[in-house]
């Protein structure tokens, strides 16, 4: 677009080359990808094709289990992607899912696009995810970086599951703080409730996800599940920290009350195989930890 | 006043007995605990009650009794019924002051919202004040700045959060108005605000009276008009703020107890204060009763502010009929009207020649990945279509938007009519998040046609009711007003309890010119042009319908046909606008604003100023929001809005 952008586009372009050759791969030149969806992102990246250019790369950086390379360059918005920066990258593939499908039409303008639903409420976007690995490796042929990925992936968490296996007397309530007054709560049908299952620990919450844009279930939701342990799936506000401390109902809670309260750091809720991966490994370490 | 006799101890009693009837669901009476609550010594089910349901059954009371005093006081002080919390800007300052602490300053945050979400109420509010000081404190002029003031921190929050990368702006907009409690701090502060606050405003209700004489008849009463205007919203104003710190944003509050308590009868400003501030407690008492009961029946959970709108909104357009609300139409010292362009022919050609001038730049020149600059002569084909395809819808869209507000205000005769005001916006933002929720995953075709409906049926409602209450302007605006709460009531709920998909509809909210099709683009084109046209020919009667239905109906004017007909095309218009590039916000407040200080005052001129300076103003815009924060697309209409504020701003300044 910029007459400057021209050199930086060629160095961006050698350091694609490098980084490409250094992976081993089945056929020729390795393909551009460029991520709109971060789950996608994160499953090129775990087959050893690490993206060209992503969709907010400054909070992906700061979220993802597997960072991104340094040069990749940044599309904007996940839901109002830069088609100018998207072109100028010059993908061989888009990589989308379908919280995107309002913008696929945009996408498909300037590259193939490759999408997959995974996050659909209701249903468990674990096993999508990881059938997503297969089907990308096939789509970019190189079916054997997919296998091998899933392989890895799969025997990583067997071994967390037998780490897992003493703290599978109580049943874990998976939140996040919204407020001092609110919670978001992980249930069956999201990643993190997915790999809660993989590690074999019952997910104490009967009810759906409930994680929108509020956090939607009020504190004293927590003691219908007076058995479970609470854990607190990233940071806890700065604005909530006081309060929650001092909050007469939240140290009722039999859990808070019990010690049976666990923190992880922030992780990506909306990711791929190697968030949950990432988010089971850091919730057994924890337990251990506590133990 | 015979009326209250009987509805306020029934509505009193009908809110407790919501309340008892939730609160022994969660615990049966035998078991509640005594006074003094110590949880050391209580069941968890004890503790939920006297530190969860029993707070909160106090600070729904606590927040509508401030909320409905705060708005009862503002109508006093501005003698405008649609006046309420949110007019002053408080809403939005404290917003920013919450996405800036966040994003910049994490460490004062460490206190609790209260004190971050207070400073910036406070500063908005001084800003408006500031600027309405200027003018003695016009009601209209302390209208316009407040929703200026907020418009302007909104779009900077927004712009600040999404340069960013970050989504927090959904958090601050939807975290709102959920009433739940964990203890009583909540509504200890609120009480400690209340109380006072009514005693302040009980000793100035008779001051206030007199002013609402008038200017003129308070000053030659020895009345100071000024110190006293100020004293009255510096009240709304904290308790406004404190409610924004406390529990977020409760809507519609503010404008329907002080209604309610003019339907009662309320003749004197302390029965005003003294009513609304009551209308208000019982209002999101029993709102929120409701809401606690549903949830215990298994129902979803709600939060209470998201849902006054949808009991404020159908009850401000029951009250309606039977409202004597009427903008004084006493003249401001100092609002002297626009002087009119010697040569309005020339303005209007010097519009017309930018036009395509700004066209030019803005395709040629831009932001790329290695910085600013003129478009690459290789990379031509790639971005022109890209770009001219955002370019064309951008300056259609706002010249549709412009026209219908240029429309709306000389139908109406106020100049704070705009698209917004009309609730078409709001309309077309339900269908769209209807089509997102309903369907597993929606192309473009169904989501316009979501919008598109959600337009039509919010404007079919709206002629529906402006035909039944014979089309007083003021009536309009404040139908219009309840319909755009309504959905956007609705909106928040179904976002509530919501998840990734809302992004979808965030997305969409804050408007992105790339998303146009060509097709679509063309079409906004025509329908363009088609307005322009239909505004050319409808010239006189846009000269004449501001004198009032009786003068226009004597002149030989259809007054209700030619109404439906502009309502109709005016709703139509900013339906489409929003369709293709989001319910772009304000253009259709500024441009009509700004081809008013230009001069152009006669309908025709006005028009296709009002238009034109719509197209450039959204043009601009569209460039700004590709390049300033690249590659981040900034949200179109509060682009649109930082760059138009400042200059109605400069405006107001000026006419002093």
């Amino acid at each position: 677009m910029v007459r400057r952008g021209i050199t930086r586009r060629r160095l961006l372009a050698a350091g694609g080359c490098t980084l490409a050759a250094s992976v081993v791969l089945g056929a020729g030149r390795a393909p551009r990808l460029a991520a709109i969806d971060w789950a996608m992102y994160e499953t090129a990246q775990a087959l050893g094709h690490a993206p060209v250019a992503a969709a907010e790369l400054i909070r992906l950086r700061r979220e993802t289990a597997l960072p991104p390379a340094p040069g990749t360059v940044d599309l904007g918005l996940r839901g109002a992607p830069n088609l100018e920066a998207l072109s100028l990258v010059a993908p061989d593939l888009v990589l989308s899912s379908n919280y995107y499908g309002f913008i696929e039409a945009q996408l498909e303008r300037i590259a193939p696009v490759f999408s997959r639903d995974l996050f659909i409420p209701g249903e468990a976007p674990l096993p999508r995810v990881e059938a997503a690995l297969t089907a990308l490796a096939d789509r970019i042929g190189d079916p054997a970086a997919g296998q091998g990925a899933l392989d890895t992936y799969l025997s990583a968490l067997q071994d967390l599951a037998t780490r897992a296996r003493p703290f599978t007397d109580r049943p874990v309530c998976l939140v996040q703080i919204g407020d001092a007054r609110h919670v978001q709560v992980f249930g069956v049908d999201s990643l993190f409730g997915g790999a809660l299952s993989r590690l074999g620990l019952a997910n104490a919450w009967p009810e759906g996800t409930r994680f929108g844009f509020n956090a939607p279930v009020p504190i004293e939701r927590l003691a219908d599940v007076p058995d479970a342990r609470i854990v607190i799936a990233g940071e806890i506000p700065l604005a909530a920290r006081r309060d929650i401390a001092r909050g007469a109902l939240w140290n009722a809670l039999p859990a808070v009350a019990g010690g049976r309260v666990i923190q992880l750091p922030n992780g990506n809720p909306f990711g791929g195989a190697p968030s949950a991966q990432r988010f089971a490994a850091r919730l057994v370490a924890a337990l251990e930890a506590a133990a | 006043m015979r009326r209250l006799a009987l509805w306020g101890p029934l509505a009193g009693l009908l809110a407790l007995s919501l309340w008892m009837l939730a609160a022994v669901q969660q615990l049966p009476l035998a078991d509640w605990p005594v006074v003094p609550y110590d949880p050391a010594g209580m069941t968890l089910d004890q503790i939920l009650l006297a530190f969860g349901a029993m707070p909160r059954g106090m600070v729904a009371l606590l927040v509508g009794a401030a909320l409905g005093l705060a708005g009862a006081l503002m109508q006093a002080v501005l003698r405008n019924p649609l006046a309420d919390p949110t007019t002053l800007g408080l809403q939005a300052g404290a917003q920013l002051a919450l996405v800036a602490a966040t994003l910049l300053a994490p460490g004062l945050l460490a206190f609790g919202r209260g004190p971050v979400a207070l400073a910036g109420a406070a500063l908005a509010s001084g800003t408006v004040l500031a600027l309405a000081a200027r003018r003695g404190f016009a009601p209209v002029t302390v209208t316009i700045s407040g929703m200026l003031v907020g418009l302007l921190c909104a779009a900077i929050a927004t712009a600040l959060t999404l340069s960013r990368g970050e989504y927090l702006l959904s958090l601050v907009i939807w975290n709102g108005g959920a009433l739940t409690q964990q203890d009583w701090s909540g509504a200890a502060i609120l009480a400690a605000v209340l109380l006072p606050a009514l005693a302040l405003a009980l000793l100035m209700a008779r001051p206030l009276l007199l002013l609402s004489l008038g200017g003129e008849g308070a000053r030659a009463l020895g009345l100071p008009a000024m110190p006293l205007r100020l004293a009255a919203l510096a009240v709304a104003v904290v308790l406004s703020a404190t409610v924004a710190a406390e529990v977020g944003l409760v809507g519609f509050v503010g404008l329907a107890a002080p209604a309610i308590a003019r339907r009662l009868g309320a003749r004197t400003i302390r029965q005003r204060l003294l009513l609304a501030t009551l209308a208000g407690a019982l209002l999101l008492s029993l709102t929120d009763s409701a809401l606690m009961l549903l949830a215990a029946a298994g129902g979803p959970v709600l939060p209470s502010g998201a849902l006054t709108g949808l009991i404020g909104g159908p009850l401000l357009i029951a009250l309606l009929p039977r409202l004597r609300a009427t903008v004084p139409p006493e003249t401001e010292a100092g609002d002297r009207p626009a002087p009119r362009a010697r040569h309005p022919r020339r303005v209007l050609l010097v519009l017309a020649v930018l036009l395509p001038v700004l066209s030019l730049a803005t395709l040629m020149a831009g932001r790329g990945l290695g910085g600013w600059g003129l478009l690459d002569p290789a990379l031509r084909e790639t971005f022109l279509p890209l770009r001219a395809t955002a370019l064309l819808a951008s300056l259609a869209a706002g010249a549709l938007l412009a026209g219908s507000g240029a429309i709306l205000q000389k139908l109406t005769a106020n100049p704070l009519a705009a698209p917004e005001v009309l609730g078409v916006t709001g309309g077309a933002s339900l269908g769209y998040a209807s089509a997102i929720f309903a369907l597993p995953s929606p192309g473009a075709l169904e989501l316009a046609l979501g919008a598109g409906g959600g337009a039509a049926l919010a404007l079919l409602a709206l002629s529906a009711y402006a035909l039944r209450a014979e089309m007083a302007p003021a009536r309009l605006l404040l139908a219009g007003l309840a319909i755009g709460a309504l959905s956007s009531a609705v909106l928040a709920a179904i976002m509530a309890s919501g998840d990734m998909r809302a992004w979808a509809v965030l997305g969409w909210l804050s408007g992105s010119a790339a998303r146009a099709t060509p097709l679509g683009a063309a079409a906004l084109t025509v329908l363009a042009l088609l307005l322009a046209a239909g505004g050319m020919l409808a010239g006189r009667w846009l000269q004449i319908l501001p004198l009032g239905g009786a003068v226009a109906g004597a002149l030989g004017v259809p007054v209700t046909a030619v109404r439906l007909a502009l309502i109709l095309g005016a709703g139509l218009a900013t339906g489409a606008a929003s369709v293709l590039v989001g319910p772009v916000s304000f253009i259709g407040l500024m441009a009509p604003h700004i081809a008013r200080s230009l001069g152009l005052t006669r309908p025709r001129d006005f028009l296709a100023g009002a238009m034109l300076t719509g197209a450039l103003l959204m043009g601009l815009a569209a460039f700004g929001a590709r390049s300033l924060a690249y590659p981040y697309d900034l949200p179109l209409g509060l682009f649109a809005t930082l760059i138009g504020a400042p200059w109605l701003f400069a405006g107001l300044m000026r006419r002093t």
